[in-house]
């Protein structure tokens, strides 16, 4: 087709204004495909860090006011807790979901003779509960009170092995118990946070801390439930006449957090939009240059029999030209921008070559064609409709 | 062979509305150009030959009056099948060449067929109408900027006659060429004009006048000879 061929000459002869066109081009698609790409590893970032079995619904004391708590003991506990009339309560209105009783402190432990003290999170959980909680990446679960499970952090912060002991309290006065398993990594969790814990059975803790009350109560959604329903429940159960009782449901949570950083990425990429706007101008001044310059052989095109859609589609091509390379060069460049910043800003580039990161090149591209267009589209139109005897005058 | 004059002019006025008052540029023109006629149309500056030429390309229209074009009336056609009539049946020589300088001499001849055809043309096709107005074939892949005004002028006519139109309009066609250029083409114009290619020409020399077989003098708007 000779408009096109015309629209390529055009753009070769004045190579560099087309290469400056086509640089804003390439530095909007740059802009917002790193941006996306940048937003998109950190959500993949955050959601590999946030851990969830399946959809769980965390109890905990109001702390906003309220009564119906006693004061519990041990180091570093909260003085509201969850007695166990209302855990029955919780357990009775949401069955046959399980609801699992956690309790937890902290206290000084050491890991041998030699060893330093250390200060480390503890929970005391029902030996039954705890396969429901967490999966081991080695050892056994421990049914016997003589038995700790640590957190895998822990373990390698530590050097802990399963058989390794732990004294516990000053100068081990509240025992020293023997290492059966390490729990798998579980990062930031909304129920219990294991990787830099320890894990002792219920009973340990109950006789060892003289603790009767719950901290939460984290109850399991089966698969198929809604969480949303269970935290109604509870809400409707427990806090009938005052607030006793806070309920979190970490689906909903999650998606909260999803939202917030999807509304985070989506700002930092009108930012990188805001370019290609200014790429968008560029193009448009010099379709408008082109077509000034043009002026007098658009009137001679048009006056030996040229149609105004062939004018239009000639000057649409040099539009698209400038669009389709500037943004494939800046898709290209942004996978080279996205992991560097990736690699910079997170530390990590795994999360580069997934789907979803692919999708704001894609989009970064699309949206670089669709504004060399668009912004080529008046100037078209203008040299379109150009009158053929007065353009042919212009000098 | 289409049995209508190549054009005729009946009763045509081009009035131009300007601020200061409407200015009439051509006043209750007629006449009519069969086939084969090689006419020249002469007349002082200002007198209107622009506006004519303009009417007869279709480039503009009358402010009242009737122009048919092989017995087509031009004044209800739309702007795609008016562009369509210049394509197909007026061929246009103009005083600069005004050749495409983005394309090379047989893309600037094969421009108007492929318009017309909508698809890429034989190049042979755009060598033997230049072979025609005896344009060397060294010339074929050079730019317009890179032959001389009498080669451009070759090269334009070549473009002009490439549709086969049922016209040849040429505006002062040897104005921007030396006398001995000038009347190469001349010389080339009456050639196709004894060959059966009807030629309308403005011009205001006489000698080029000369080559015609009719002249229609044109002064204040009006065909005063």
């Amino acid at each position: 087709m000779i408009f096109w061929e015309i629209a390529k000459r055009n753009l070769r002869i004045h190579l560099l204004r087309s290469t400056l066109a086509m640089l804003g081009i390439v530095i909007g698609v740059v802009a917002i495909a790193s941006m996306g790409i940048l937003g998109n590893t950190l959500v993949l970032s955050v959601s590999d860090s946030l851990h969830t079995v399946g959809d769980s619904v965390i109890v905990s004391p109001y702390t906003g006011g309220g009564s119906g708590f006693r004061q519990g003991g041990g180091v570093g506990s909260t003085s509201l807790k969850i007695t166990d009339q209302q855990y029955q309560q919780i357990k009775r209105a949401v069955a046959p979901n399980i609801a699992i009783p956690v309790l937890q402190t902290s206290d000084i432990m050491k890991l041998g003779v030699g060893s330093d003290t250390i200060v480390a999170p503890i929970y005391g959980l029902n030996p039954d509960d705890v396969p429901n909680l967490m999966k081991l990446k080695a050892g056994s679960y421990s049914r016997s009170d003589s038995g700790i499970l640590v957190g895998s952090t822990f373990a390698t912060d530590h050097n802990v092995n399963v058989g390794s002991r732990i004294s516990i309290g000053t100068d081990g006065d509240k025992g020293t118990l023997r290492v059966t398993g390490i729990i798998e990594e579980r990062g930031i969790s909304f129920d219990i946070s294991t990787d830099s814990a320890v894990v002792v059975t219920q009973n340990w803790f109950d006789t060892t801390y003289n603790r009767i009350d719950y901290d939460t109560v984290v109850v399991k959604v089966d698969q198929g439930g809604d969480s949303a329903v269970v935290k109604t429940t509870i809400e409707k159960q427990m806090n009938k006449r005052d607030k006793v009782v806070s309920v979190m449901d970490s689906k909903a949570t999650l998606a909260t957090i999803f939202t917030a950083f999807g509304a985070i990425t989506t700002f930092v990429t009108a930012i990188g939009g805001i370019s290609m706007i200014v790429a968008g101008v560029s193009i448009f001044n010099i379709m408008m240059m082109s077509v000034t310059e043009r002026i007098k052989e658009i009137g001679i095109m048009r006056s030996i029999g040229t149609q105004k859609r062939e004018v239009m589609s000639m000057f649409m091509f040099e539009a698209a030209i400038l669009g389709v390379v500037g943004s494939v060069i800046g898709g290209v460049l942004s996978i080279i921008a996205g992991y560097a910043i990736s690699a910079l800003l997170l530390n990590t580039t795994k999360y580069l070559f997934v789907w979803s990161s692919a999708i704001p090149i894609i989009e970064g591209v699309c949206f670089g064609i669709v504004i060399s267009l668009a912004c080529g589209v008046y100037p078209a139109w203008k040299a379109a409709n150009l009158i053929p005897i007065e353009a042919m005058r212009h000098e | 062979m289409n049995e209508y004059p190549v054009m005729v002019f009946k009763d045509v006025v081009k009035v131009y509305p300007l601020p200061s008052g409407d200015v009439t540029a051509l006043d209750g023109i007629n006449f009519k150009v069969e086939r084969g006629e090689f006419i020249s149309i002469m007349g002082p500056s200002g007198s209107g030959k622009s506006t004519l030429l303009n009417l007869m390309g279709c480039l503009d229209t009358p402010t009242s009056g009737d122009i048919y074009i092989s017995g087509t009336r031009t004044g209800d056609m739309s702007d795609k099948e008016l562009t369509d009539l210049r394509r197909d049946r007026i061929g246009f020589i103009f005083q600069y060449f005004n050749l495409f300088p983005l394309l090379n001499i047989i893309e600037n001849v094969t421009f108007p067929m492929m318009l017309k055809s909508q698809k890429a043309v034989d190049p042979e096709k755009g060598r033997s109408a230049l072979r025609a107005v005896q344009l060397d074939d060294s010339l074929f892949t050079h730019t317009p900027m890179e032959v001389s005004g009498g080669q451009q002028q070759r090269v334009a006519v070549a473009r002009a006659l490439i549709n086969d139109p049922d016209i040849l309009l040429c505006d002062e066609p040897t104005g921007n060429l030396d006398s001995k250029t000038g009347a190469g083409i001349m010389e080339l114009m009456s050639e196709l004009n004894r060959k059966g290619t009807t030629i309308i020409m403005v011009t205001h020399d006489p000698n080029i006048a000369d080559y015609s077989r009719r002249t229609i003098r044109i002064a204040d708007g009006r065909i005063v000879e």
